[in-house]
């Protein structure tokens, strides 16, 4: 399955929840905002929500600013 | 809360609110924070880089106890962006509090009024207490109010420029006119222009640069927050009439010169 993680070309084998996404990125789910094409997913549903071929993921985190 | 700052149906004691970039250190920050006495901190939001140490932020600010985390929507260029960042910055912080700031070109950082409010009614419907970042505007300010937004937050100049309130004649009238709190957003730069602000009336101030780029930002964290205290009870207690002649504090009995006044 071919995504786009940040903008930037993501190659994923398999089926794969956010979950997955996320724990194959290293990212903390509790710490991750997570938006698929557009639209921002609630965190309780990481577990649930499928990806497919093509989709756009961004994956957010909080910093630092005014 | 006697003198509390009311934004939606969340009391604050403290009435200033600290921005979190652009210091030297998380530690820097974090003292700085808790110098300050805020209990409303600003934050932003970045991408994830996988393999690429995350500056933690979070878990130190979350640490701090009492203190609400506000995620702005910095970096968002229309009111469609500010809204998904607002939708990104609630699931990542549990905070109702947006603080919408929708500023398109990053030469001036001036903000689009026309997309703030097209973003704060979305924002607004769905639930959030909207801090709108704003142009010292008071015709805006009253649309921002009528639409619902938990407070408006006009600039006292371009953000970061430490130029002052260089916005002062407008602000009087934002506040002058406004029944939701006045917090005065950007372009401060010593603790007398946050004084100044709650002398006239303002409700709380957003202090970001001023303290982050001070040399000692602990400490100039804590003359903030005296300033901001000093400026309150000021404007609680009534500032005395001005006069153009003086106005003589003791008594001009001309003793001393036989009879004439001195």
């Amino acid at each position: 399955m071919d995504l786009v993680v940040n903008g930037e070309a993501y190659r994923h084998d398999g089926q794969a929840t956010i979950a997955d996404l996320l724990r194959e990125c290293h990212a903390e789910a509790g710490r991750t905002a997570v938006m698929v094409n557009g639209d921002v997913l609630r965190k309780g549903s990481f577990e649930t929500v499928r990806l497919s071929d093509g989709d756009h993921v961004e994956l957010i985190v909080i910093a630092a600013g005014g | 809360m006697a003198d509390g700052l009311k934004l939606g149906d969340r009391i604050f004691s403290s009435r200033l609110l600290l921005g979190t970039g652009k210091f030297s250190s998380t530690d820097a920050m974090i003292r700085a924070v808790r110098a300050s006495g805020a209990e409303l901190v600003t934050v932003a939001l970045r991408r994830f880089h996988p393999g690429r140490p995350v500056d933690d932020v979070l878990a130190p600010l979350a640490a701090i106890e009492g203190l609400t985390l506000v995620p702005n929507t910095s970096g968002a260029r229309d009111a469609g962006e500010a809204v998904r960042a607002a939708q990104l910055g609630r699931e990542l912080c549990g905070s109702p509090f947006v603080k919408l700031e929708i500023h398109p070109n990053p030469h001036h950082l001036l903000p689009d009024p026309i997309e703030t409010y097209e973003a704060a009614k979305i924002l607004v419907g769905e639930g959030f207490l909207v801090l709108p970042y704003m142009p010292a505007d008071p015709v805006l300010a009253r649309r921002l109010e009528d639409l619902g937004c938990a407070a408006v937050m006009p600039l006292g100049a371009a953000i970061g420029s430490g130029q002052g309130l260089t916005t002062m004649s407008m602000l009087k009238l934002i506040i002058r006119d406004a029944s939701v709190p006045v917090i005065v957003d950007a372009g401060l730069r010593s603790p007398s222009d946050a004084a100044l602000t709650m002398e006239i009336g303002g409700d709380a101030v957003l202090v970001n640069s001023a303290i982050a780029a001070a040399e000692n930002p602990e400490l100039m964290a804590s003359a903030f927050a005296a300033a901001v205290r000093a400026g309150r009870d000021a404007w609680k207690a009534g500032l005395m009439p001005q006069s153009d002649v003086a106005v003589a504090t003791s008594p001009l009995t001309g003793f001393l010169a036989g009879g004439e006044a001195g």
